[in-house]
C-alpha cells in the first residue's frame, strides 16, 4: 500500500513536471522556480516567524482567561486575512470595469478585525467571571 | 539568533495526532480542488477526446464553485497543519555513515519541499487569479497551475504513502494519545488538540463563508470579501469591459453584421435586425467564470440550431466563434457539435429582461449551458461552421 502510493505520487508528480517542460519555456520556468521557492520561504521564514511571535505575545502578556479565546482569534483572523489579502489589495482591480472588486475591503477587515479584539476581550471577561483556569501556556 | 531545534518546540499541539486530523481535512480540500480543477482544465481544451457534457447546465458552475472555495478552506488549514510539524523542519539529518537512513531522509525532506512548495504556489497563485491579478511576467497562468496542480497531488500521495503508519497510528488512537509525540512536547497550551482541530475547520469555514458570495447568491450579504458583490449591468458582473476590449466602435457600427461561415464561405449574414426578426427564446443559464464567479440570468436571443439552419447549415458539427475583439487568447472559441445542437445554446439579445448591455456583449454573445465563462464569447461577429 505504501510503496504503491509512493510510486503513484512520483507519477503524478512527474507528470506535472513534463506538462511544466513541455508547455513552458525556459524563462517562464525560471519564473515558476522562483515562485515554488519564494513560497517555502514565504511560509517556512515570514507567516511562520509572524504566527509565532503573535502566539508568543498572546501567552506572555495575556492573562489566561483571554488566552484560548486569543489563540482562536490568531487562526481564524490570521488564515482568513491570508487567504483574502489580494482582495483587501485590491491590486486586480480595473478602472474600467465597476463591478470587480467591487467592495470596501479595507473597510470591513478593519471592523471585523475591531470585532474580534472586542470578542476576545467579552470571551476572556466570560471565563474570568467562571473562574476558568484551567490550563497552563505553552512556551513555543 | 540561532537556528531552534526541535526540542525547542515543547507545545503539546505540534503532535502527529493533531497533523493527522488536520491533514485529513486538508487531503480532502486538496482533493476536491484537484479534482474540480481537472474538470476546468477538460472543459477549456479545444478538442476534446470526449465531448464535455452540457448538463447539467450548471455543472461547471458547481465545480469551478467547489474549486475556489475549497482552496480558500486550504489556506487555514494548511496554515495549522505546517504549524505542528514545523519542528521537524529542523530535525538533524542522520550521520553521513549511515548512507541509507541519511538517503531515506533526504529524500523525505525533498518530497515535503516540493509538497510545500507546490501547495503554496498553487493557492497564491489560485488567489490572485481569482482576483483578476497578475503579479507575474512570463508564466502561463493556466499552463504552471495545471502543471503545479499534478505535482503538488503527487508530492501529497507521496507524503500520505510515507507516513502512512504514523497517520494510521494517530487516527486509531485518542487525540490526547502521546505515544508518537515528540520527547519534551508536551507542555499544555490555552487550547486543547480537538480545540486546536475545530479552529482550523473553524477558520476554513469562515474564510469560504467570506469569499463564496461571489458564487452563491445567498451569501452575497455575509461574504465580506467576494470578488465582487452579484451587482451590474442587468443584475450580472462583468468580467471585461468593452472598452478593455477595444471593440467599442465595431459593436456600435451601424454597418454591424453577423457572418455565418461554411467551407470558407460566408453563406448569410444576419444584421442586427434581422436577429431580432427571428424567433426569440428565454433560457435560465449560469454565466459561470473560470476565476470562480458565477451568476444566473434569463437570456434572451435566438437559438444558436436557428441561426445555422437558416443558413443552410442544419447539420452543423463543430462551430468556431468569433469575436469584434480582435486579439487575445479568447477572441475565438470552439463549440463543440454537443453544444451546438443543443437547443439551450443561444446568441443572446438581451439579459434579464433587459437589451444586451454592450458589457455583455452586445450586439449578440454566445450563452450556453455548462460551458467556461471565458468561452461564451461576447461581441460575436462570425460563426465558422464545420459540417
Amino acid at each position: 500500500m505504501r510503496w504503491a502510493l509512493v510510486g503513484a505520487g512520483t507519477l503524478a508528480g512527474l507528470y506535472g513536471v513534463w506538462l511544466a517542460v513541455t508547455r513552458q519555456e525556459p524563462a517562464q520556468l525560471l519564473e515558476i522556480g522562483v515562485w515554488l521557492i519564494a513560497g517555502i520561504l514565504a511560509h517556512d521564514v515570514l507567516v511562520t516567524v509572524l504566527a509565532s511571535i503573535l502566539l508568543l505575545l498572546v501567552v506572555r502578556l495575556l492573562p489566561m482567561p483571554w488566552q484560548a479565546p486569543a489563540v482562536v482569534a490568531v487562526v481564524v483572523w490570521g488564515g482568513v486575512s491570508l487567504a483574502v489579502l489580494p482582495v483587501l489589495g485590491r491590486w486586480g482591480a480595473q478602472a474600467a470595469n465597476p463591478t470587480h472588486l467591487d467592495r470596501p475591503y479595507l473597510a470591513s477587515w478593519l471592523v471585523i478585525t475591531a470585532l474580534v479584539l472586542l470578542a476576545v476581550g467579552l470571551a476572556g471577561v466570560v471565563r474570568s467571571r467562571r473562574g476558568d483556569h484551567s490550563s497552563r501556556p505553552a512556551d513555543r | 539568533m540561532s537556528i531552534p531545534a526541535p526540542a525547542d518546540f515543547t507545545s503539546r499541539l505540534r503532535s502527529p495526532a493533531v497533523a493527522a486530523r488536520v491533514g485529513v481535512w486538508l487531503g480532502i480540500a486538496f482533493g476536491i480542488c484537484f479534482l474540480t480543477g481537472l474538470v476546468s482544465h477538460y472543459a477549456q481544451l479545444p478538442n476534446q477526446p470526449v465531448p464535455f457534457p452540457t448538463s447539467p447546465s450548471w455543472g461547471y458552475r458547481l465545480t469551478q464553485g467547489l474549486h475556489v472555495v475549497t482552496g480558500v478552506a486550504a489556506v487555514s488549514l494548511l496554515l495549522v497543519k505546517l504549524w505542528t510539524v514545523y519542528p521537524l523542519l529542523f530535525e538533524r539529518l542522520p550521520a553521513p555513515r549511515d548512507v541509507r537512513p541519511l538517503v531515506a531522509a533526504l529524500l523525505e525532506r525533498a518530497s515535503i519541499a516540493v509538497l510545500v512548495a507546490a501547495a503554496v504556489f498553487q493557492l497564491a497563485t489560485g488567489l490572485v487569479n481569482a482576483t483578476r491579478w497578475y503579479p507575474w511576467s512570463q508564466f502561463s497562468f493556466r499552463a504552471s497551475h495545471y502543471a503545479v496542480a499534478w505535482i503538488a497531488i503527487g508530492a501529497l500521495v507521496v507524503h500520505i504513502g510515507v507516513k502512512l503508519p504514523i497517520i494510521r497510528t494517530a487516527l486509531g488512537a485518542d487525540i490526547d494519545d502521546t505515544s508518537q509525540d515528540r520527547p519534551g512536547a508536551g507542555v499544555a497550551s490555552p487550547l486543547s488538540r480537538r480545540a486546536l482541530v475545530r479552529t482550523s475547520l473553524g477558520a476554513a469555514g469562515v474564510g469560504v463563508l467570506a469569499t463564496a458570495g461571489s458564487a452563491v447568491p445567498l451569501l452575497r450579504r455575509v461574504s465580506l470579501f467576494a470578488v465582487n458583490s452579484g451587482t451590474g449591468p442587468s443584475g450580472v458582473p462583468i468580467n471585461k469591459t468593452a472598452a478593455q476590449a477595444g471593440v467599442i466602435a465595431a459593436a456600435t457600427s451601424a454597418d454591424y453584421a453577423l457572418a455565418v461561415v461554411v467551407d470558407d464561405q460566408v453563406v448569410r449574414s444576419f444584421t442586427l435586425a434581422d436577429l431580432r426578426a427571428m424567433p426569440q427564446a428565454t433560457e435560465t443559464l449560469p454565466i459561470a467564470c473560470v476565476e470562480g464567479w458565477s451568476a444566473s440570468g434569463d437570456w434572451t436571443g435566438v437559438r444558436m440550431v436557428d441561426v445555422l439552419s437558416a443558413a443552410g447549415a442544419s447539420e452543423p458539427g463543430d462551430v468556431v466563434v468569433a469575436s469584434l475583439q480582435d486579439s487575445g487568447p479568447f477572441a475565438k472559441s470552439i463549440l463543440p457539435a454537443n453544444f451546438v445542437r443543443d437547443r439551450r445554446t443561444l446568441l443572446a439579445l438581451g439579459l434579464n429582461g433587459d437589451a444586451l448591455s454592450i458589457d455583455h456583449g452586445s450586439p449578440c454573445r454566445l450563452i450556453a449551458p455548462n460551458r467556461p465563462g471565458v468561452l461564451q464569447t461576447k461581441w460575436v461577429s462570425r460563426l465558422e461552421v464545420s459540417t
